[in-house]
């Protein structure tokens, strides 16, 4: 339970992080609550820590109709952040609450649960279905790309090995709208068996759903039931694909249900 | 003459204000001059033979001192059972067997050199299922015979149950069954034929970890005159002491045992690490820290056996119980020495009265980690299959499942299926307290999905000689000398029992717990018995200098000692409490150079032949959530017959805490392998206890029936409470689904699959 031996750095701003991820097997450290576990097992022992905490980028505010999230931003900031009020982003507060324990919401960032893709992580299933996209730089530029085509697989996304989330930007629901997150958790680790995120907006509704697959992922519209018997789902030791897939519907019927009774709050 | 006003008042714990500030030195805090850092390396395979160990890269870690092998420690054992052989020799028998240790300057550097270690194994065939494991012709979990056969002091520690009748020579099974257990008594077959409703089923149990928060640890250092000190983690010094003296050879007065502040230990903590760390400090000539890891801990050490139970009871019209018959597998894992198929198939009969009873059994080897006692080893899984019956015998019958315990339930003098009487028992007394509870009232009236289950279960206790003195210094306070390690709170409980028993002010009296080169003897706190015997000696103790005090005032005011009391720290005549003195000026009388008085100082030992059995009876109210499976506890009632309650601040505590591991087993716990014999749930991100979010209220319902030999009345309290729980919570799941699970843990994904079959 002791790291292998590693170099440390501390970032004193975003172009001095890109600079010191060009070292190989570089890895960057926000609130290091999925980094230092894996470390202390030896299954990550990268040769330089790139600490990224004292960049700023925290912080939640809207601008332009759009709801900026700073990647640094923690899970008790978004619980008390006041952006985040609305019945239309309450799912974000409501997962956040599920998140760990007081001690990990304190530390843990939302940009570092975005850029670990954990598979059955929580939040991401919460920006997907808000519909997020993630601004992006690396040494070659600013870029931006939505979250949904970043989570490529367990542990795997689209950013580059230089590449840092700068921003988490999702677009503000129109008036009349809701959302929730709903969870069956595995009962040692927490992480969702099951997740579910829905969105419900006067246009239409939209639910994305976590710990069934390689990655969080946006149900297609259409009946609930038939895109999750459709939907590609796992299964484990603890949980069959049966099971989770029953699950699945289950989380998702009710976040769906408990978004559609918020946006009646919404004004 | 006893100040008994004191008794049953309740107070925190004296070790409370050090622990909750952080003042507490456990076993892995003292500093200690030119400490080394040892690391074991666990075997990657379940069976296996160790071909060769390349130690060079490992030896060349920079930071790393040694790395030892079997051959490199000073063993003079030649057994297989963990103190004889705490690094595989030869044969693996487990996946999670220390291997080797790397001894390193640092933390770090142990960790390196572990890492480094390079073990060529030769696998062979893993035995994993306990079932097929009894099959005449199955392989064997462990090749090498076992040259010694002895368990040294660890079997007998826990229960006070004997050990069963001759074996059936008609069975035939494989080499890896080690041990049969026949308990039978009458015609079971014609007692179950005979009888108006007969039911059965076959019950699981998984491996239980301990989960203490505090892992195995170890000190371990060889004073210049050559006495090897071990400053532990345990239970149990003098046990710790026995097991070095075996394992090295070494006369006893060369071992210093030092139990230091326990950080939990359920049954978990007798002599595991202590070889490995006093092997190294033998080897080396330098002190060694082990100090194993939460998923070293998962993997090396002693949870509790899986059990298969195939139970089958019946009963008349009325409710008498007819026969019971039981074939009781306990996977004993790579623990060749003991197992719990005795006290198991002993307590499966439960605190009943049967017409006939035949009970089978079997201790069996496999390729698992050893099996190691966890509290009331082998009672909750007993009760959670005989309990589960019950149940279905009422429903059966259409009687209530109460009032059926009720009219089975024995009293002092019925005959256990030990053949042994019953000493004072508060079955009836519970279940009595349980069925007037508002809550067993309300199941007739709950919400769709939510159940009300009982249960009863109960542990027999144990004896085991011990003793204790009493020193009162000149400021009036007394200290209580003990070797029981404090567990669960027992020197608190010493305390007020040397205060009540002298005339002293609880808060006057400091508890010391002694090592092995100085301490009055006391076995292992384990069994539910220190409380009770410990604590008998501990009265006795303060008796002694009371007596003392006594003597001296009766010289001082010249009053015969009869007229005379001992009130809150103050000699005084009985009658005219203006004639005294002070314990503390009396005290100063005697211990001074020309002092007139002995010191004012008692030694006290007790030697108990009756048991105390504690008996606990739960209630427990359930939601099932029909479309998910996830089982929520919504309350929980516990009333246990705890003799009397010395402290009830403790003796909720423990109710309280075992009525929640009872919950664990019932819905999370499961250590799981693979079938190749390793460990898939070794961190607790697999391992699920239960967390406080998940644990309800618990409301605790104190019996008094008074155990005739215990101080006060006091019996051993600790296991009782866990063994009916989980069964409770069986019987509330079985009504709130309206399907019954007959495997633990009911986790979420078994409650769906069972609603649906």
């Amino acid at each position: 339970m002791i790291p292998a031996a590693t170099a440390y750095a501390r970032a004193t701003d975003l172009d001095h992080a890109l600079e010191l991820l060009a070292e190989p097997d570089a890895k960057a450290i926000a609130g290091g609550q999925s980094l230092i576990p894996v470390m202390k097992l030896r299954i990550a022992r990268p040769s330089l820590v790139v600490d990224i905490s004292r960049l700023g980028l925290r912080g939640v505010a809207e601008r332009d109709g759009e709801l900026h999230i700073g990647p640094l931003t923690t899970w008790s900031d978004l619980i008390d952040a006041e952006p985040l009020g609305r019945p239309a982003l309450a799912a974000i507060a409501e997962c956040a609450r599920g998140i760990g324990d007081v001690q990990v919401r304190n530390l843990g960032t939302v940009g570092g649960s975005v850029a670990h893709a954990d598979p059955a992580s929580d939040m991401p299933a919460v920006l997907l279905a808000l519909g997020a996209r993630l601004e992006l730089r690396s040494p070659a530029g600013a870029r931006e790309a939505a979250l949904a085509d970043v989570l490529l697989g367990p542990f795997t996304t689209a950013l580059g090995l230089q590449e840092l989330v700068t921003d988490i930007v999702i677009p503000l629901p129109e008036t009349g709208s809701g959302s929730a997150y709903a969870s069956v958790e595995h009962p040692a680790s927490g992480f969702a068996l099951a997740g579910a995120a829905a969105l419900s907006t006067p246009a239409g509704e939209t639910v994305a759903l976590t710990g069934v697959g390689s990655t969080p992922f946006v149900l297609p519209e259409g009946d609930l039931r038939e895109a999750i018997a459709a939907a590609e789902i796992f299964g484990d030791r603890f949980a069959s694909d049966v099971y989770r897939r029953e699950l699945a519907a289950v989380v998702a019927e009710r976040a769906l249900a408990t978004a559609r009774e918020r946006a009646k709050e919404d004004a | 003459m006893t100040d008994t006003t004191l008794i049953g008042v309740a107070r925190p714990r004296v070790d409370a204000p050090d622990k909750v500030t952080g003042a507490t030195r456990f076993a892995a805090d003292g500093y200690v001059h030119g400490l080394l850092h040892a690391r074991p390396v666990l075997a990657t395979e379940a069976h296996a033979r160790i071909r060769g160990v390349d130690k060079d890269a490992a030896l060349a870690t920079p930071g790393v001192v040694a790395v030892l092998l079997a051959a490199d420690l000073p063993i003079a054992s030649t057994g297989t059972d963990r103190t004889a052989e705490p690094l595989a020799r030869e044969e693996v028998v487990f996946a999670g067997q220390p291997v080797a240790l790397i001894v390193g300057e640092t933390e770090a550097a142990a960790e390196d050199g572990a890492e480094a270690l390079v073990v060529d194994y030769e696998p062979l065939e893993a035995v994993v299922d306990v079932e097929a494991a009894m099959e005449p012709g199955a392989a064997l979990a462990r090749t090498v015979e076992d040259a010694e056969e002895d368990g040294g002091d660890l079997e007998s520690i826990h229960a006070g149950v004997d050990h069963g009748q001759e074996d059936d020579p008609r069975e035939e099974l494989s080499g890896n069954v080690l041990d049969r257990i026949t308990r039978e008594n009458g015609d079971v077959t014609a007692a179950l034929a005979g009888s108006d409703a007969v039911v059965e089923g076959t019950f699981r149990t998984p491996w239980v970890y301990q989960a203490y928060l505090e892992p195995q640890v170890c000190t371990a250092w060889l004073e210049p005159s050559g006495t090897l000190v071990v400053s532990t983690s345990t239970q149990g010094s003098f046990v710790t002491r026995g097991e070095l003296a075996r394992a090295f050879d070494l006369p006893l007065e060369r071992i210093r045992v030092i139990a230091e502040p326990l950080g939990g230990a359920f049954g978990g903590k007798f002599a595991l690490v202590e070889p490995l760390a006093a092997g190294a400090a033998l080897a080396l000539h330098r002190p060694v820290r082990l100090v194993l890891t939460r998923s070293e801990d998962f993997q090396a050490t002693n949870p509790a056996s899986a059990q298969v139970t195939r139970l089958k009871i019946g009963a008349r019209a009325d409710g008498t119980f007819t026969g019971i018959e039981g074939r009781m597998i306990v996977d004993r894992g790579s623990n060749a020495g003991w197992g719990v198929e005795g006290i198991t198939s002993a307590l499966v009969a439960g605190p009943y009265r049967w017409a006939a009873h035949d009970i089978r059994g079997y201790g069996v080897q496999t390729n698992r980690f050893p099996f190691g006692a966890y509290r009331a080893p082998g009672a909750p899984t007993a009760a959670f299959a005989l309990e589960s019956l019950l149940d279905e015998l009422a429903q059966k019958l259409g009687l209530d499942p109460i009032e059926m315990r009720l009219h089975n339930a024995v009293v002092e003098g019925d005959l256990a299926i030990t053949g042994s009487p019953y000493p004072t028992i508060g079955a009836i007394e519970v279940l009595e307290r349980i069925r007037e509870h508002s809550l067993w009232a309300a199941r007739e009236s709950l919400p769709d999905g939510e159940g009300i289950g009982m249960a009863l279960g109960h542990w027999p206790g144990g004896n085991e000689p011990a003793a204790a003195v009493c020193r009162v210094d000149t400021d009036g306070t007394m200290t209580v000398v003990t070797s029981a390690a404090d567990m669960s709170g027992v020197n608190t409980g010493f305390a007020v029992i040397a205060a009540a028993a002298f005339g002293l002010s609880p808060d006057k009296v400091r508890v010391v717990t002694a090592d092995t080169s100085s301490g009055p003897y006391a076995g292992a706190s384990g069994g539910s018995k220190v409380t009770y015997t410990v604590g008998k000696a501990v009265l006795r103790a303060a008796e002694s200098a009371r007596e003392k005090v006594l003597n001296a005032a009766s010289q001082e005011l010249e009053i015969a000692p009869d007229d005379l009391e001992v009130v809150d720290g103050v000699v005084r005549a009985v009658g005219a409490p203006d004639r005294s003195i002070t314990v503390e000026e009396l005290a100063k009388k005697a211990l001074r150079f020309g002092g007139r008085y002995e010191p004012i100082e008692g030694h006290g030992g007790s030697a108990q032949t009756m048991g105390a059995p504690s008996v606990a009876a739960h209630l427990s109210h359930v939601r099932v959530d029909r479309e998910t499976g996830e089982v929520r506890l919504l309350r929980h009632v516990i009333a246990q017959d705890v003799g009397r309650a010395l402290n009830p601040a403790l003796v909720e505590g423990q109710m309280r805490g075992g009525a929640t591991q009872g919950m664990g087993w019932a819905l999370f716990e499961q250590l799981d392998h693979d079938e190749d014999g390793r460990l898939l749930t070794g961190s607790f991100l697999d391992y699920a206890i239960p967390t406080a979010e998940r644990v309800p209220e618990i409301e605790t319902l104190i019996v008094e029936v008074p155990a005739p030999d215990g101080p006060f009345g006091a019996k051993g309290i600790g296991e009782a409470p866990v063994v009916g729980a989980p069964a409770a919570i069986a019987n509330a799941v079985a009504a709130a689904a309206g399907t019954r699970l007959y495997e633990l843990p009911m986790t979420a994904p078994r409650v769906w699959a069972a609603l649906r079959s």
